[in-house]
């Protein structure tokens, strides 16, 4: 098997993509776990590069990162002393043990599966040369219920947070 | 078996639900469960991104995948805000004490 730039680059990826998951899980610090989901984010949009997806890819850079990170950031800041913030993300001893053990199982029987899994190709399709123009086809299309129902969805999202988190009239 | 084919992001996207699953399962504050939740959806995009582009081959998968994304983003929204609303009236974000259902 002859390993090539592209291969390299993507196990770097790979690397920054499941490493923080890790400290997400392990780290008694509830800052430390956001700043690492902060590289897993990175790492997936690196990954949709690798999958010829660009606007997913900067969608990810720009909702994921730029909007639910920084979110999640504020939260912690308005609810946390900051002084106390190492004991702030504690772990469930019982709960991570039974857990632990049925991530492993899960593991074992998804990798027994992968071992012999065939994926049903979509004949010899060409994938499109750019993705955008075809997303916006589709979503003026064949998604366009989707679409709008979302849209909607987004606008409830908007009058809902501020409802339920403004200051309490008096 | 090549470097980037399917098996490789199936892998890294079960290892990111796993780890999403046992952060909401052993958390015990809102905003560390909310970081598994997190976790678990971006595994689900990466999975239908990738069997979009490498079996499937059309845009039907990363169509999906985006709508998991706008979802993800409407929930964080929402979620942030119930937080501050818990935290205004009860003090603590710690999910184990937050046993009442009516004030």
């Amino acid at each position: 098997m002859e390993i090539g730039m592209r291969d390299i680059v993507f196990l770097c990826v790979a690397l920054l993509t499941t490493i923080p998951c890790l400290i997400v899980v392990f780290s008694r610090n509830v800052l430390y776990s956001a700043f690492a989901l902060f590289f897993t984010f990175l790492g997936t949009s690196g990954l949709y590069f690798f999958l010829d997806a660009e606007f997913l890819a900067i969608t990810q850079v720009v909702v994921y990162i730029g909007g639910v990170s920084v979110l999640l950031l504020f939260a912690i800041l308005l609810t946390k002393n900051v002084d106390e913030i190492r004991k702030t993300n504690m772990i469930s001893g019982p709960r991570m043990a039974l857990a632990g053990a049925a991530a492993l199982a899960l593991l074992g029987s998804f990798l027994y599966a992968l071992k012999g899994a065939r994926w049903a190709m979509n004949g010899n399709a060409a994938y499109p040369a750019t993705t955008i123009k075809g997303l916006g086809d589709l979503l003026l299309s064949k998604y366009l219920l989707p679409f709008e129902i979302v849209s909607i969805l987004l606008l409830a999202v908007l009058v809902g947070s501020l409802v339920i988190s403004r200051r309490s009239v008096q | 078996m090549e470097l980037t084919g399917i098996t490789s992001y199936i892998i890294i996207s079960l290892i990111l639900f796993l780890a999403g699953l046992l952060t909401v399962v052993s958390k015990k504050s809102i905003i560390g469960i909310f970081l598994g939740i997190e976790l678990i959806l971006n595994s689900a995009a990466l999975n239908f991104a990738a069997f979009s582009r490498l079996t499937a081959r059309n845009l039907e998968g990363q169509m999906v995948s985006m709508f998991v994304i706008v979802l993800a983003a409407a929930e964080a929204a929402i979620a942030l805000a119930l937080l501050l609303a818990i935290y205004k009236r009860y003090r603590d974000i710690n999910a184990d004490n937050l046993t009442t259902l009516k004030w």
